[in-house]
């Protein structure tokens, strides 16, 4: 049990003297996520709103492939991203491999079928009178669709936040496609792995507590503005 | 020559392969109160989301004051609005649902006085209530509060789906005087499906009834569902619960649909003439409910369990002294009956 207690005694001491390789991973994790969340979000509520909202042909296949992507391997979806960016590739040229835009890519192809499957849950579970009372109010297409969004905003911001927790606590996708470079490409979980598999338990808690501490932060602000609701 | 507010044009529409309503023709003046009749089912809601424009009949036109509209034209966007049958209010206050319909059309000055004095027009407090969020009212209150985002719109058109449903009385008469008022203080077109025809029938200007998604008549007509049952002399019959007999020609089929048209009320100890075509069936009066329009009376019967509907000059409701609870003896023509 000493390694632990004097892990954790270190690990305050990285982050009270604000340790440079450490808050090096917390800064790629939070570029990768914001980059990836901002994707994920801007291609995933209009295409989950379609999904949840419109009746069309196909639909419920399209919502089983969409439910299928959940649970989506993320080493293979670091694979496929990889075989896409290496030089042999063909967006090798984009250069985007060992990089963080290239890890924010990955991150957005597993956070996309979460948001777009619970949105369209959210807009789905919204009572069918809201379109009558909406139109009937006045509302055009543009008014209708931001209306519905906002009446189903509970839904769709839990829908963004298990999204911001999986992309942010992904390991395979940012080791694969970032390489886990030091001072690049080295975010908080591939920072944990590397560390504790060379016994270095101090960052390795250390980062899994700021880890915590941003999940806390992220509820506790998405809470209170429920709450100002 | 002003055309007229609707024009309806070989209209159908069909939900789930079924057709929920057909209209070859029907045109609608502007101005005073059209009443929607018809049983559960005949297509009133359906007609009126299309009236309503937010739904697009599956095939057919509508035509409002001569141009063709639907869902999100400009033409009628701001100018008719629908009030449906299960009042839904956003999750907001009470102010931001009744100020929504003038936010989004960018006319919100004097925003807080107008909410108030559309709550006040539903007979609610808007100081009690205008901070109060939506999930926190009754039944009756949040259909009022619906109403009132209507009205503060000032809409042409203000379509009514049985607004009156699931209210308490006191809710019910402020809602019927609520929309009353606006067709008075603003020229509003009510167009209204209820199943208080006695209300409506005592307000509208125009009566619609709908049956089996068709505009059926005048509603003066008794439908009367099977099954029938064979009987001698060619002839087929209905035993209601109390063992009357309501005879009919033979139906198209054991479960067809009878119309009576010509239903009177004989005088006491007067017995029908022409007895071998004339059936005659007991019953008690329930409601009167004066008709705007002809300045007739509206009586309905029950007989047994079969609502039926007679419409009689005032001189014989007071002649006869024909009022609610009353016994009488209604006669029809059997051999005149049609089916449907």
């Amino acid at each position: 049990m000493d390694f632990l207690l004097q892990g954790l005694l270190k690990a305050i001491e990285l982050l009270t003297t604000g340790d440079p390789e450490t808050f090096s991973a917390v800064y790629a994790t939070l570029i990768v996520s914001a980059y990836s969340l901002a994707a994920t979000l801007a291609m995933g509520l209009p295409l989950g709103f379609c999904l949840g909202y419109f009746d069309f042909r196909f639909k419920k296949q399209v919502r089983v492939v969409v439910d299928t992507l959940l649970s989506l391997p993320t080493v293979f979806i670091g694979l496929v991203v990889y075989a896409f960016f290496t030089s042999r590739g063909p967006l090798g040229e984009w250069g985007l491999l060992f990089t963080l835009p290239g890890i924010a890519v990955g991150l957005t192809i597993l956070g996309l079928p979460i948001v777009i499957a619970l949105g369209a849950t959210a807009v789905e579970s919204m009572d069918r009178q809201l379109r009558v009372t909406l139109i009937s109010l006045g509302a055009n297409r543009r008014q209708l669709f931001l209306s519905t969004l906002w009446e189903a905003r509970h839904g769709i911001i839990a829908g963004a936040l298990t999204a911001f927790g999986r992309v942010m606590t992904e390991v395979g996708i940012a080791m694969m496609v970032g390489g886990n470079i030091k001072w690049q490409t080295r975010t908080i979980t591939t920072a944990i792995a590397l560390e504790t598999n060379k016994g270095e338990f101090a960052m390795g808690i250390a980062l899994g507590l700021l880890l915590l501490c941003i999940s806390f932060a992220v509820n506790i602000s998405v809470s209170f503005l429920r709450k100002r609701d | 020559m002003q055309a007229p507010l609707y024009t309806f044009r070989n209209l159908a529409h069909v939900y789930r392969g079924t057709s929920v309503l057909s209209i070859d023709r029907l045109e609608l003046s502007k101005g005073g109160v059209i009443g929607v009749i018809g049983p559960n089912g005949s297509g009133k809601s359906t007609f009126l989301r299309i009236a309503g424009f937010v739904e697009k009949p599956t095939v057919g036109e509508v035509l409002f004051n001569g141009k063709a509209a639907g869902p999100f034209a400009p033409d009628v966007r701001n100018r008719v609005t629908l009030l449906p049958q299960e009042p839904f209010l956003m999750r907001r206050t009470v102010q931001k649902n009744i100020a929504y319909g003038l936010q989004i059309r960018k006319a919100d000055s004097h925003l807080s006085e107008r909410v108030k004095e559309a709550l006040a027009y539903v007979g609610l407090n808007g100081k009690d209530l205008v901070q109060r969020p939506s999930y926190a009212l009754s039944g009756g209150e949040a259909q009022r509060v619906a109403l009132a985002a209507r009205l503060i719109l000032k809409p042409e058109v203000l379509l009514l789906d049985e607004p009156t449903a699931n209210v308490d009385a006191v809710s019910a008469q402020l809602i019927q005087s609520a929309a009353l008022k606006a067709q008075r203080d603003w020229g509003a077109t009510l167009i209204i499906a209820s199943h208080d025809w006695q209300w409506l029938y005592e307000v509208s200007d125009t009566v619609l009834h709908l049956f089996k998604g068709r505009i059926f008549g005048t509603g003066r007509e008794n439908i009367v569902f099977g099954p029938w049952e064979s009987a001698a002399e060619k002839s087929w019959c209905k035993t209601l619960d109390d063992g009357q007999i309501l005879r009919v020609p033979p139906p198209p089929a054991a479960d067809a649909t009878a119309v009576i048209e010509e239903l009177r009320v004989l005088g006491s100890g007067s017995p029908p003439t022409g007895a071998s075509t004339i059936c005659t069936i007991t019953g008690i009066i329930s409601r009167l409910a004066l008709e705007k329009t002809s300045g007739e009376v509206r009586a309905s019967a029950l007989a047994a369990n079969l609502p039926l509907t007679v419409v009689l000059p005032q001189a014989q409701i007071r002649g006869q002294s024909l009022f609610p609870g009353r016994r009488v003896r209604l006669a029809y023509d059997w051999t005149r009956l049609r089916w449907i």
